[in-house]
């Protein structure tokens, strides 16, 4: 049991529009280890995305439990959860996942800013990550002066910023160049070199290749990989 | 980063809405401010002339509204007299010093002049005047004027001049020392003089009482109206229905600011509900790594106050300005003759400055409460799904 930083139990989420039910996830149990690097695969529209969003604390399940590291945080308050996402987990999106006024520094502070880390340290640290992803003369560009490839690099390192045990990824390859590609894949594979948790939910098969688990979900349950 | 700096960068990145936001609600607390201060200025000069007007009472022709008696203070024309008598029979009653008061007006270089007529001995006693320049009237009778100081400066005038009331030549004898008050800014002429000029018969316009026993005054008024058909009023009592009236006055006016504050709360909404719903990625992006509800409100709260804040800053200011420059050209209207020069914009009150600010910062978190609100309750999928 201590090695799974990742469980679910039963897991269930309907979406209700107007009269219309659907049901995302009917019933999922996942398990996935401490430092392993793991792939969500599976069709458009058939509850990776939801899976995520349920692990990391973003959503809520209809029926079910998620644990992470043991503690059962389906039941946590907002607050909670807002912290949990702020110290244990990382999240990397496909889309706009800078936010677009702030410099690539400043998105890396903010992120340290919701976990209470002094501003000195902030500073500090922000420059030191970034530098680790090459972007230290990016500093203090805007997101819409970067390449994708560099937003998602400065994404990275904003996940990364509090030192989470999880890093949480949705398509983050989804919108980049094969070059770009390469450059976020050897971050994250540097990542999960160093013990890091990694769950990239996924299209692109050459991700999932690399990854040492693949779960395959279709139709809100998970078929292959549990 | 901290909270502070984000609500800044958030707020200046969209330039030319924050200024146009920022401009309506500095329009509505400068205007608030001018109002606020020229009103409280006029209500402090009234206070000044009525001590100034040096009567406990007053006794005004039967039946008068307190237009009316506003113009005592305004010494503007009135439309009715006390005949001569009375002032005799009033004076008769011991205890008092009653002086007679005929308010006329004349026009001098295309201004309006007030022009008083008065019994100079009495008159000099009752107010202890002193003269600037020349002399005092000679007779009760004299066909001469004595001027006020602030006559004297407006027009030049300086004795040995002389001064066409109601197309009739007048020497200048004298030049009173300046008062401070409405005695500057008048023309005064023996009461028998302007009485013919002005053909009112034996009449007068109104009569100021000094009692020697300020406790008595009721007493005073009975004995007053029992020896004369006339309405008495004490100087409180004046300066109740005249501070009434500006108060009204301006009370109005501010209550037109209001609106203009009013409608810049909605530019303050309408401005951070656009912004809720720009941002709304930008939401779910915060609360994924880690902003909790309570956080999020509190940025769009802080967004909202600040403009509030600055623009209370910028009301204040712009303000007081305008009130300082635009306050001699509203003396010169015919309601405010009385007063002189730029004193209504004396009145800078500092309950008046924190005050707007604090209203103005209040308003503008009370505008920001819902769409503050509307962030807050957004779940970070709903957000993060929003493209």
């Amino acid at each position: 049991m201590n090695d799974t930083i990742i469980r679910t139990e039963n897991l269930h989420k309907t979406y209700t529009t107007g009269k219309v039910k659907t049901h995302a996830l009917r019933g999922v149990d996942l398990e996935i280890p401490r430092g392993s690097f793991s792939c969500i695969v599976g069709p458009s529209g058939h509850g990776k995305s939801t899976l995520m969003h349920l692990v990391g604390g973003l959503d809520r399940p209809t029926a079910g439990r998620v644990f992470i590291g043991g503690e059962e945080i389906t039941g946590l308050s907002g607050r909670r959860l807002a912290a949990l996402r702020a110290r244990r987990i990382g999240f990397v999106f496909q889309f706009f996942n800078l936010l677009p006024g702030l410099s690539a520094e400043e998105n890396v502070a903010t992120a340290m800013m919701f976990a209470g880390v002094p501003e000195k340290v902030q500073r500090d640290r922000s420059r030191e990550l970034l530098a680790l992803v090459g972007l230290s003369d990016k500093l203090r560009a805007k997101p819409s002066e970067l390449s994708g490839g560099q937003q998602q690099r400065v994404a990275i390192v904003r996940a990364l910023a509090n030192d989470p045990d999880i890093l949480l990824m949705d398509e983050p390859t989804g919108n980049l160049d094969s070059e770009s590609e390469s450059e976020v894949l050897a971050a994250v594979a540097k990542l999960h070199g160093e013990g890091k948790t990694v769950v990239i939910v996924t299209h692109n098969g050459e991700i999932a290749r690399r990854a040492e688990r693949v779960i395959r979900v279709k139709d809100g349950i998970i078929v292959e990989g549990y | 980063m901290n909270i502070p700096k984000l609500v800044v960068k958030n707020l200046t990145r969209r330039k030319g809405r924050f200024v146009f936001t920022l401009l309506g609600i500095t329009i509505g607390i400068a205007s608030f401010v001018t109002l606020l201060s020229l009103g409280g200025g006029l209500k402090k000069e009234i206070r000044k002339q009525a001590a100034e007007l040096g009567a406990n009472l007053v006794v005004t022709p039967k039946g008068w509204c307190a237009y009316e008696q506003v113009s005592v203070l305004t010494g503007e024309q009135l439309p009715e007299g006390i005949p001569f008598s009375v002032v005799g029979k009033i004076a008769a009653i011991k205890g008092l010093t009653a002086v007679p008061y005929l308010t006329e007006r004349t026009a001098y270089k295309n201004n309006p002049v007030s022009v008083i007529g008065i019994l100079p001995e009495e008159m000099k006693r009752f107010k202890n005047w002193e003269m600037e320049q020349g002399k005092y009237f000679a007779t009760q009778d004299e066909k001469a004027l004595v001027i006020g100081s602030g006559i004297a400066g407006q027009f030049e005038l300086k004795p040995g001049d002389e001064l066409t009331v109601k197309g009739e030549r007048f020497p200048i004898r004298g030049i009173l020392k300046e008062t401070g008050g409405k005695d500057d800014i008048a023309v005064y002429m023996p009461l028998s003089v302007t009485q013919k000029l002005y053909e009112v018969g034996s009449n007068v316009s109104f009569i100021a009482i000094k009692v020697d026993d300020i406790a008595r005054i009721d007493a005073y008024i009975l004995k007053i109206q029992e020896a004369a058909n006339v309405a008495v009023v004490s100087d409180k009592q004046l300066l109740k229905s005249v501070l009434a009236i500006v108060g009204t006055v301006s009370m109005t006016l501010q209550l037109i600011a209001a609106v203009a504050i009013l409608a810049a709360a909605f530019g303050i909404i309408n401005t951070m509900m656009t912004a809720v719903s720009e941002r709304k990625r930008e939401i779910g992006i915060l609360q994924a790594i880690g902003a909790p509800r309570g956080t999020i409100f509190s940025l769009f709260l802080l967004e909202s106050g600040f403009y509030g804040l600055l623009g209370g800053i910028f009301g204040v200011v712009g303000g007081l300005l305008f009130s300082l420059f635009a306050s001699p050209y509203i003396s010169q209207n015919e309601f405010t003759t009385l007063i002189k020069g730029g004193d209504a914009a004396g009145a800078l009150d500092l309950r008046i400055i924190f005050g707007s600010m604090l209203f103005s910062v209040a308003v503008s978190l009370v505008s920001g409460l819902y769409p503050a609100w509307k962030a807050a309750r957004m779940t970070p999928v709903e957000a993060i799904s929003y493209e």
